[in-house]
């Protein structure tokens, strides 16, 4: 079996699909639900965890006060605006780059056949294992190395759910379009991009989990700043309490971050939602 | 009767699957007159869709030709309007811009656009539903909406690729009374892809019976049951029963 073959039959499996199940509009009920399961997690671990390991599973009430005291103290605001910068940056390259070589490579077949080989093998090989080759690559100097890292994480799932997007374009839609006499931009600007688009904004949310590994990563091997800097600093102290404070932050980005970009879907894409 | 000039002329047309070695018609010979319909009735799976998207030029021929207006077919002419038993319908698009969408790439005025896609959306009884969204609609109203899409470019010729295929046998029969009304409005050259008899004597000045892949003429029947129709009316003709029977006899005989 040749690579290409291997990359052909793995194509479909790991795009994500469009989310159109039921359970997209959650209802006050799923909310309770919701709410109540960490609300749960957090008591059990607020009046037992402490009994288990006294040093390593910290009350959420320290934590609380920690991330306070990292406010006060100036720490966490200063972390947070290096992350970030790293995360918009590099999220901001993998969509650009994700979004022009997925169309290409989904349009055509030159540049898929090109592409596709190197896609599948950095898609396969843990991005992790990349990092230090970026340091090297960029001299570990400043914010693009981390930047470039981010991006690395984060450019797959783009890249290869617009690859599938335009691949996956309903072939009766392109021959009602040709029926109908259409020019080559306004089969883009009909169909193409408007079928594509579920698809894109499907791998944009896998990118953000993956980006926010990626930025810390990058902070653990490559010159220790920001909120991985925190993590590694607090953790070396033993002040877990503290050290939880930036991996919270790092969560509660990704839900937001995530949220933001369903929302998106709702107003760009309304035709998904409109189910009776 | 309309006059007798071939509008649209199938000569020695030859179609193979590309994959393989079937062939899906050979050496087909028809001609379609001025403003008649003419129903092209053939078993499932007989290559009658294929004739139809040849006709359009969607899919080219392996042998042979088609001509439209003295001219042979390459790719989609501007007064050809198809209606697809898929519909179509851009789930992106509301039911306005779906029916708005071959006026636009016509490059017609916007004032053009408007009263065109407000005529034929009142034409077809979609009013009302102008905004909604195709997955709003029931299979019917979809087919509505892809029937005036077809018909607010207001082509000189009609291709029905099985428009009703897939709808249930109630509102299948409520959308052909709605197309014999419009059409009847104004007849223009039409072909009718079904395989139902019924509904090729319905719709049909003649009929077209295809045998099973590969497709040849078995026969070409007149539908001598006058204008205006409906399809009770058609049912209840005199001539319905004999048709039908013919019609079957010739599309059994090819299977048994």
């Amino acid at each position: 079996m040749t690579l290409h073959q291997v990359g052909v039959e793995v194509d479909e499996s790991r795009a994500a699909a469009p989310r159109t199940s039921r359970w997209r509009r959650l209802r006050p009920g799923d909310w309770a639900v919701r709410l109540g399961a960490i609300a749960v997690i957090l008591g059990v671990w607020e009046l037992f965890g402490p009994t288990l390991n006294k040093l390593i599973l910290r009350p959420p009430s320290d934590i609380v006060r920690a991330f306070f005291e990292l406010i006060a103290n100036g720490e966490l605001q200063d972390a947070m605006s290096q992350s970030f910068r790293e995360l918009f940056g590099g999220l901001g390259v993998a969509l650009v780059l994700g979004l022009v070589i997925g169309i290409a490579s989904g349009r055509w077949r030159f540049v898929y056949n090109a592409i596709d080989p190197l896609v599948s093998a950095l898609y396969s090989v843990p991005s992790v294992a990349l990092v230090p080759l970026i340091a090297v690559a960029f001299k570990s100097i400043g914010d693009p190395p981390r930047i470039a890292t981010v991006a690395l994480f984060a450019i797959f799932p783009i890249l290869i759910n617009t690859q599938q997007g335009v691949r996956n374009v309903d072939r009766q839609l392109l021959e009602v379009a040709r029926s109908f006499h259409t020019s080559e931009r306004r089969l883009w600007t009909d169909v193409i991009i408007p079928s594509a688009t579920p698809y894109v904004l499907a791998g944009v949310r896998l990118a953000i989990g993956r980006g926010l590994i990626g930025m810390i990563v990058a902070e653990f091997f490559i010159g220790l700043v920001g909120l991985g800097y925190l993590i590694i600093a607090y953790e070396n102290v033993f002040r877990i309490d503290r050290m939880f404070v930036p991996v919270i932050v790092v969560a509660t980005m990704g839900i937001l971050m995530m949220g933001l970009v369903q929302w998106l879907e709702g107003r760009i894409a309304p035709w998904l939602k409109k189910e009776q | 009767m309309s006059a007798l000039v071939a509008r649209i002329s199938v000569e020695r047309a030859s179609k193979r699957f590309s994959s393989g070695s079937v062939t899906v018609f050979e050496e087909l010979d028809l001609a379609v007159r001025d403003r008649e319909a003419l129903c092209i009735l053939g078993p499932s799976g007989c290559g009658k869709t294929t004739l139809l998207r040849s006709m359009h030029g969607l899919v080219p021929l392996d042998a042979g030709r088609i001509v439209i207006d003295g001219a042979e077919v390459r790719a989609p002419r501007r007064n050809v309007a198809m209606v697809f038993q898929h519909f179509g319908l851009m789930p992106w698009k509301r039911v306005r811009e779906n029916v708005a969408y071959g006026l636009e790439l016509a490059g017609l005025p916007k004032a053009t656009v408007d009263e065109r896609v407000e005529r034929y959306i009142e034409l077809v009884g979609l009013r009302g539903f102008e905004r909604s969204y195709p997955n709003q609609l029931s299979g019917g109203m979809q087919q509505r909406a892809g029937l005036a899409r077809a018909l607010a470019v207001e082509p000189d010729i009609l291709l029905m690729d099985e428009p009703f295929g897939s709808l249930d046998a109630l509102t299948r029969e409520i959308l052909q009374d709605e197309l014999l009304r419009i059409y009847q409005l104004a007849p223009r050259t039409m072909v009718f892809i079904t395989h139902s008899i019924e509904e090729a004597i319905a719709m049909g000045d003649r009929i077209l019976v295809l045998s099973a892949r590969p497709a040849r003429v078995r026969e070409l029947l007149q539908v001598d049951i006058p204008r205006p129709r409906t399809v009770a009316g058609v049912i209840a003709h005199p001539r319905f029963i004999p048709l039908r029977d013919h019609c079957w006899r010739l599309l059994r005989e090819r299977a048994a």
